[in-house]
């Protein structure tokens, strides 16, 4: 058996030890009949449509690479949501897409958050506007899943994708993660912050900014995640986090503006606490605000993002060959450039893959080593605790 | 012009032109040497295609608002004043649901009770964009179009009119509404700014309006959405200057029946 | 007019498109919203969502919510009500007064992000205003505690679209305060104060609540400004609402609804207190 199937009998069986109740297990059954009745009749649409083209594929080394082509480019469209163009070169990526394969993109809402990515699928289901293809946090990936907003699909370089980061049956796959950095204005700020208690001296009053709330911001409740863990907490306890920035705050450190590539440029936050890809941006966009970067080695957190498929996507063709070149070679080095870590990054390495000036350009893989994922349990617990606390010792 | 008079408006300027200048003088700044003076971000708002494209979409959202707003709510406000009077407060009540009511939570609703419907009022701005927008419009045109009622009086007018053999269209349209012309105008000009600025609703039904456009270069851009902010300040002065012209001359000196008493 | 026809019904008729309308299109999808407010998660019905709302965050998030709106209704009305009349009555040229009535009507919908950034760039640590205070006045408004970001802060940049909406509101009825009265009152001998005391503002109170009541719902209602300018620091209804119903982190949309419908109470006893009110100062206005 083929590793993903392996890991598809494991996960079943461990549901059924679950032992979901009753009235769960009804709407799951009745869910899914919707969901087999919703999928079957876009494929008969589809098939009437492209007068004979077969319904998509569930596995991209079967279908072969030039049949999803040659259908994706009948189909001639992709609809994606929430990719900020510098996001991760996420803009690079777009166009070479769209150059490569004559298929244009129309890029919706590119602030949006995962949970307005699931709410797409659902508000526009049937409408041709519906994004094809969604990129969320993991929980949301979890949560899009158990609502069958996805389709099953396996790209072909499926199994070179590290287990913790992909969904067995192929509802979603992982494809880049990052880690919490400290960016900071070398013209503004004279001693460069290295570490996690660094941020605490008094030279950095008014300077610190995170890239949001954690009440909403998905990067501000991984910088408050990595100040736990810089400040002796763990990925099950995040209250040493949160007590980080109430220190933070009632010695002045902390302003609570938002960073934005306007904030960084005009000197307004002179420290952002942000992913690294994020920053590691910003030292090439804004030369004259001198931005340098570090991922402080006494707390390395990371979080990885997750490509999924819309179960009634209007292009389905299109949204399978934009995932089979993300997880190309050339797609998944287009995110090593945008400084992010593609979830290839150890099958490339090993094969030698990688150029040697992409590398330069992050910090130390050593420290890169030590980095640290949540799994949703913890996310969830992190964030009720996150609800609880924050407002009242952090917020005003 | 006496001294208060001149003091509260230097005061005023101040207070709203300084933060315009402030971002002005960001928007003149570019890289690499990150000071002034540049004009390098007008120039790439000014060709980029999307800001084109959006602002036309938004002005003729725009206009399609004002004229459905007026057209229902000039009627009925003419009508509650004159022959309703207890209803004015029923439905000055009704015009503070659409603060109560976020946008974010009303364009769920919206897009939930309007998902069948068919393609031309669902899927485009003109359909269920407007219809929510003229909603938005409701508080500010009410209040305004209230305020304007109240000033003229509304019993003598539609009786002297009347009694000179006119109908009510004719009424409506050549006796009152001159009168409240100022009202109306207010009305369209705060109409006209919500749907230059309204965000969310049209973000969450995923059309492509300009304030949409203003927000994704704010979260992307640096220096180009100071100078974006200030276009689209600009542009939107620049629409309701012309509505004032507009609305001026149309009209000719306002009916002497009001000051007749 | 035939006084023997039955005006009742024909009267409500005009009123019916309007009805319709707001049915459509607002009382359905609020209607929504409210009732989802006693839903529970699993389905059915519960008061839990709302009878948690008197706990913190929440409550604190009304009690500022509440107090900013008031605060930037009563200033913006005040100073909304004095600019509007410097321009539109005292032989101002006609000039000022269109530009002014315009540019209010854009600042009245000039908020988030871009309003937040123009006054952070003008009152932030190393705002222009800042910087101006502390080399050439020697004022340093940061060493005295200062903060723009705050719930002064945010009353400060509310005020930005609440007087322009004041101004626009009320053009009318100043307009409409006509100029004969004054001229008859000094004629009579009045003093300014005297006219105003007695004559202007009674006339002008209807409307002039009428539009503190606007300015209040207009500012509890607004949070994209509040949030480009704290980031959430300063706790607002509306934030909450939107971390509850669309944000990256919080999940629990009957949470969001049941503030709707707390913000929809208030709001409601906003509008309770105003008809006595108004009932007497349109006694007044006659």
């Amino acid at each position: 058996m083929e590793d993903y199937e392996e890991q598809e009998v494991e996960f079943w069986r461990k549901l059924e030890e679950e032992g979901m109740s009753r009235s769960s297990m009804l709407r799951r059954s009745i869910a899914a009949a919707a969901g087999l009745t919703v999928l079957s009749s876009p494929g008969i649409a589809l098939a009437s449509r492209f007068g004979g083209a077969a319904a998509p594929p569930l596995r991209g080394k079967t279908a072969g690479l030039k049949t999803i082509i040659a259908n994706a480019k009948q189909e001639g469209k992709l609809n994606t949501i929430a990719l900020p163009p510098d996001w991760a070169n996420y803009g690079e990526i777009l166009s070479t897409f769209k150059t490569k394969y004559g298929i244009s993109i129309t890029n919706d809402n590119p602030d949006g958050s995962s949970a307005q990515e699931n709410q797409a699928i659902v508000s526009l289901k049937g409408d041709s506007r519906a994004p094809d293809v969604v990129d969320v946090s993991p929980g949301f990936a979890i949560s899009g899943t158990r609502s069958d907003l996805y389709a099953r699909y396996l790209n072909t370089n499926f199994g070179t994708i590290p287990n913790s980061m992909k969904d067995g049956r192929g509802y979603w796959t992982g494809d880049y993660w990052g880690a919490v950095s400290i960016g900071y204005n070398s013209n503004l700020v004279k001693t460069p912050p290295k570490t996690w208690q660094d941020l605490l001296k008094s030279d950095y009053k008014g300077k610190v900014a995170l890239n949001g709330s954690p009440l909403t911001s998905g990067s501000a409740v991984a910088g408050v995640f990595a100040a736990a863990l810089g400040n002796g907490g763990s990925l099950s306890d995040i209250s040493p986090g949160i007590d980080f920035f109430a220190k933070l705050k009632s010695s002045g450190n902390f302003i609570p503006v938002q960073s934005t590539p306007q904030t960084v440029a005009s000197g307004q936050t002179p420290i952002s606490i942000d992913w690294d890809y994020l920053n590691l941006a910003y030292t090439k966009e804004f030369p004259s605000a001198g931005w340098k970067v570090v991922v402080p080695s006494d707390g390395v957190y990371g979080a990885y993002y997750c490509q999924a498929i819309n179960a009634n996507a209007p292009h389905p063709w299109a949204a399978r060959l934009w995932e089979e070149f993300l997880y190309s070679d050339q797609g998944q080095l287009l995110w090593l450039k945008g400084y992010s870590h593609p979830a290839r990054f150890q099958d490339m390495s090993k094969r030698n893959v990688i150029p040697k000036a992409l590398l330069a350009a992050l910090p130390a893989a050593s420290i890169y080593a030590k980095v640290k994922f949540a799994n949703s349990t913890q996310q969830t617990a992190a964030k009720a605790k996150i609800a609880s606390d924050w407002p009242s010792k952090v917020g005003s | 012009m006496t001294l208060s008079a001149a003091v509260w408006l230097f005061l005023g300027i101040a207070y709203f032109l300084i933060p315009l200048v402030a971002t002005f003088l960001f928007s003149l700044r570019a890289e690499p040497s990150g000071k002034c003076c540049h004009l390098k971000s007008y120039g790439f708002v000014v060709h980029n295609g999307d800001f084109w494209h959006t602002l036309r979409i938004s002005f003729m959202l725009a206009i399609e608002t004002i004229v459905i707003s007026l057209a229902i709510f000039v009627p009925t406000v003419y009508w509650v004043h004159l022959k309703l009077p207890r209803l004015r407060p029923v439905i000055a009540f009704l015009a503070l649901i659409p603060f109560v009511v976020p946008p974010i939570v009303l364009v769920i609703g919206l897009l939930n009770v309007y998902r069948g419907t068919p393609a031309w009022f669902y899927a485009k701005p003109w359909g269920i964009l407007a219809a929510v927008y003229v909603i938005l419009a409701f508080p500010y045109m009410f209040f305004a179009l209230d305020a304007g009622f109240r000033s003229i009086d509304v019993h003598t007018l539609t009786e002297a009119s009347q009694s000179l053999g006119a109908s009510w269209p004719t009424t409506l349209f050549k006796v009152i509404l001159p009168n409240i012309r100022v009202a109306a105008l207010a009305g369209s000009f705060l109409a006209l700014a919500i749907v230059m600025g309204e965000f969310t609703i049209a973000n969450l039904s995923q059309f492509h309006t300009f304030p949409i456009f203003l927000q994704y270069v704010n979260e992307t851009q640096a220096y180009p959405a100071a100078a974006l902010t200030l276009l689209s300040f600009g542009i939107t002065w620049a629409a309701m200057l012309s509505l004032l012209f507009v609305g001026r001359g149309r009209t000719s000196r306002p009916t002497l029946i009001a000051g007749g008493r | 007019m035939k006084s023997g026809r039955r005006r009742l019904p024909l009267a409500w008729i005009v009123t019916v498109p309007f009805f319709a309308y707001a049915v459509a299109f607002l009382f359905l999808p609020a209607g929504e919203v409210l009732a989802g407010a006693f839903k529970g998660v699993h389905g059915g019905w519960t008061l839990s969502n709302v009878t948690g709302l008197r706990h913190q965050p929440y409550l604190n998030a009304f009690k500022t919510s509440i107090e900013v709106s008031l605060v930037t209704a009563l200033i913006g009305g005040i100073a909304g009500l004095g600019l509007a009349y410097a321009a539109i009555r005292e032989g101002t040229p006609r000039a000022i007064r269109s530009a002014l009535t315009t540019f209010s009507g854009v600042a009245a919908n000039f908020g988030g992000i871009p309003l937040a950034f123009a006054f952070i760039a003008t009152l932030g640590s190393i705002g222009i205003a800042t910087q101006f205070m502390k080399n050439q006045l020697h004022i340093d408004i940061y060493a005295q505690n200062f903060t723009l970001f705050s719930k002064t802060g945010v009353e400060i940049v509310y005020l930005y679209f609440q007087i322009p909406l004041m101004i626009l509101v009320i053009a009318p009825a100043i307009d409409g305060l006509k100029r004969e009265w004054r001229e008859a009152a000094s004629n009579l001998g009045a003093s300014a104060f005297q006219f105003w005391r007695h004559v202007g503002i009674p006339v002008l109170m209807p409307s002039i609540l009428g539009a503190v009541i606007l300015l209040f719902g207009n500012s509890f209602a607004a949070y994209a400004t509040a949030y480009g300018l704290t980031s959430g620091a300063v706790s607002l209804v509306p934030i909450l609402i939107g971390y509850y119903y669309t944000g990256n982190v919080l999940d629990n949309p009957h949470l969001a609804q049941a503030m709707a419908f707390g913000m929809f109470v208030v709001l409601a006893l906003m509008m309770i207190a105003y008809i006595p009110l108004q009932r007497r100062a349109a006694r007044w206005a006659k």
